[in-house]
């Protein structure tokens, strides 16, 4: 297969037919908790995005060049990876203030949530440590920094599609005729196994 | 594992840390952003619990409102007069006088309210009262599960024996979480009200004062004793119930010791013990306990 089929391949793959949320269902956290209108929803997405796929980067570099070489990757991965996310969280929130306070005010509180979302740290561990990238694509013993790329961006870009998803089907059940005993949360849990049925009915598509 | 490890791993986490905090302190020079320094002193002056009393998000945003102007120096609601004044001296501006509002509970019902149906649910007064209205046959009556409670962000709420919140007034600042939280706040079970004007009538009932003595033997009974006995016209009868005008209420006693049920009482700070001020539904713990006693001493 070709370099940009594969690519290609690896992005859809990640996005729709291994989506985070609603087929792995990692990350559960902010897609309840957001999802509640379309404007925090699309806040929470960006962030997402843009952080995603720096920590990828990140820690690729840092399992590549610091962890795997000393040989402590094996036991040390999760406390780095979370130091690095951490301080990288920080770091674009000292940026975005200075370069661009309306996107700030946008994504202010939503950066510092993402610290803490276990769907960044799923998603840079894949594509940094060898032996964690499941999907059935033959890429060789561990993900080059490209493919490490495509891939995260292509796990956010997909979270970002669930949750606006979500938000959308959220917001049309506040003004639906839900029974009383089912509003709110209830519903929501409801809505959202719906939802994830229809992404896990893409399963198996391309092999994946 | 050897030592070799150790030191490797300590030195593997001790450069990433390094690394992150350079960047970190480096960015933190490089992109910093100017920020007007009152807002910091501001801040800190306010009480920092972000309980949005007064409609903003955040302590943080309300500091920078009033640094801005945007505010009055009076905006923070649970600071009272203390934190306006020490707003105001910090921007140089007139002192300004804050009505401070406490909440006051209008139930005496507790232990002695009547219960339709044995409720065995999850302990908390929202889920009480989905469940066909909630157990009390008052409909107006507190559930005394303490959702208000666990809402104030203050700890100035409790549970007593009577099964009723009170308020500790030294600590409130009506803030108005509890009101929030309270799913009978809408018909008046919890409310803020002017602190100069220390009268609350707790009761909240609107049915007919018989069906209510039947639900309830703490209620008021609509007499109209206290509008008799008050001297400034500030308590009437309306729709079967005392109500306060607050406006022309001195705090002068008259109608709680006219009250035949106790269900009116003085509350505000220069009442030593809000607890011991609160008096509506001690007859029926009174009642309770010499039913005890009279059981211990037969058997």
């Amino acid at each position: 297969m070709s370099l940009a089929g594969q690519m290609a391949l690896l992005f859809v793959g990640a996005a729709l037919i291994n989506n985070i949320l609603l087929t792995r269902f990692i990350g559960l956290c902010p897609f309840f908790g957001v999802s509640s209108s379309m404007s925090t929803s699309i806040g929470m997405s960006l962030a997402v995005v843009f952080v995603m796929t720096l920590a990828s980067g990140a820690t690729w570099m840092a399992w590549k060049f610091l962890l795997a070489p000393l040989g402590v990757g094996e036991f040390l991965y999760i406390p780095a990876f979370i130091l690095i996310i951490a301080a990288l969280v920080q770091f674009v929130e000292m940026y975005l203030r200075k370069a661009s306070p309306v996107l700030y005010r946008a994504m202010g509180i939503y950066l510092p949530l993402i610290t803490t979302n276990c769907a960044v740290l799923a998603t840079a561990t894949e594509s940094a440590k060898p032996g964690f990238f499941k999907m059935n694509i033959d890429l060789g013993a561990s993900l080059g920094l490209g493919e490490a790329l495509v891939y995260t961006l292509g796990v956010s870009i997909g979270f970002g599609f669930a949750l606006l998803t979500f938000a959308a089907l959220r917001e049309r059940l506040e003004a639906a005729p839900v029974p009383d005993a089912l509003k709110g949360s209830p519903i929501a849990f409801i809505t959202a196994g719906l939802l994830s049925f229809a992404y896990v009915g893409l399963a198996g598509w391309f092999g994946l | 594992m050897d030592a070799s490890m150790v030191l490797k791993a300590v030195l593997a986490l001790a450069s990433l840390g390094l690394v992150a905090s350079g960047v970190l302190a480096v960015a933190s020079k490089r992109f910093h952003v100017e920020v007007d320094p009152r807002v910091e002193q501001i801040a800190s002056v306010l009480p920092g619990s972000n309980c949005g009393a007064c409609g903003n998000p955040s302590c943080f945003v309300t500091a920078e409102g009033i640094a801005s102007g945007s505010l009055p120096v009076t905006a923070c609601v649970a600071g009272g007069q203390e934190v306006a004044d020490a707003i105001a001296g910090l921007l140089g501006v007139d002192r300004c006088e804050v009505d401070t509002v406490v909440v006051v509970r209008a139930c005496g019902g507790g232990i002695a309210a009547a219960r339709a149906y044995d409720y065995h649910g999850v302990p908390s007064c929202a889920a009480a009262a989905r469940l066909a209205g909630g157990p009390l046959v008052c409909q107006w009556g507190c559930f005394g599960f303490g959702d208000c409670v666990k809402a104030c962000p203050f700890g100035a709420l409790s549970l007593d024996e009577r099964g009723l919140p009170v308020v500790d007034l030294a600590r409130c600042t009506g803030c108005g979480a509890c009101v929030q939280t309270c799913p009978r706040s809408s018909s008046g079970l919890l409310s803020l009200v002017p602190e100069r004007a220390p009268v609350s009538v707790r009761c909240s009932a609107h049915s007919k004062p018989k069906e209510r003595k039947a639900a309830c033997s703490a209620c008021c009974i609509a007499c109209k004793k206290c509008e008799r006995a008050c001297p400034s016209d500030a308590i009437h009868v309306v729709e079967m119930l005392a109500v306060v005008d607050y406006e022309k209420c001195t705090g002068c006693n008259a109608c709680v010791e006219a009250c035949p049920q106790q269900c009116i009482d003085i509350y505000g700070r220069n009442v030593a013990r809000t607890t011991g001020a609160d008096g509506a539904g001690w007859r029926a713990v009174a009642a309770g306990s010499a039913v005890q006693e009279a059981e211990v001493a037969e058997a």
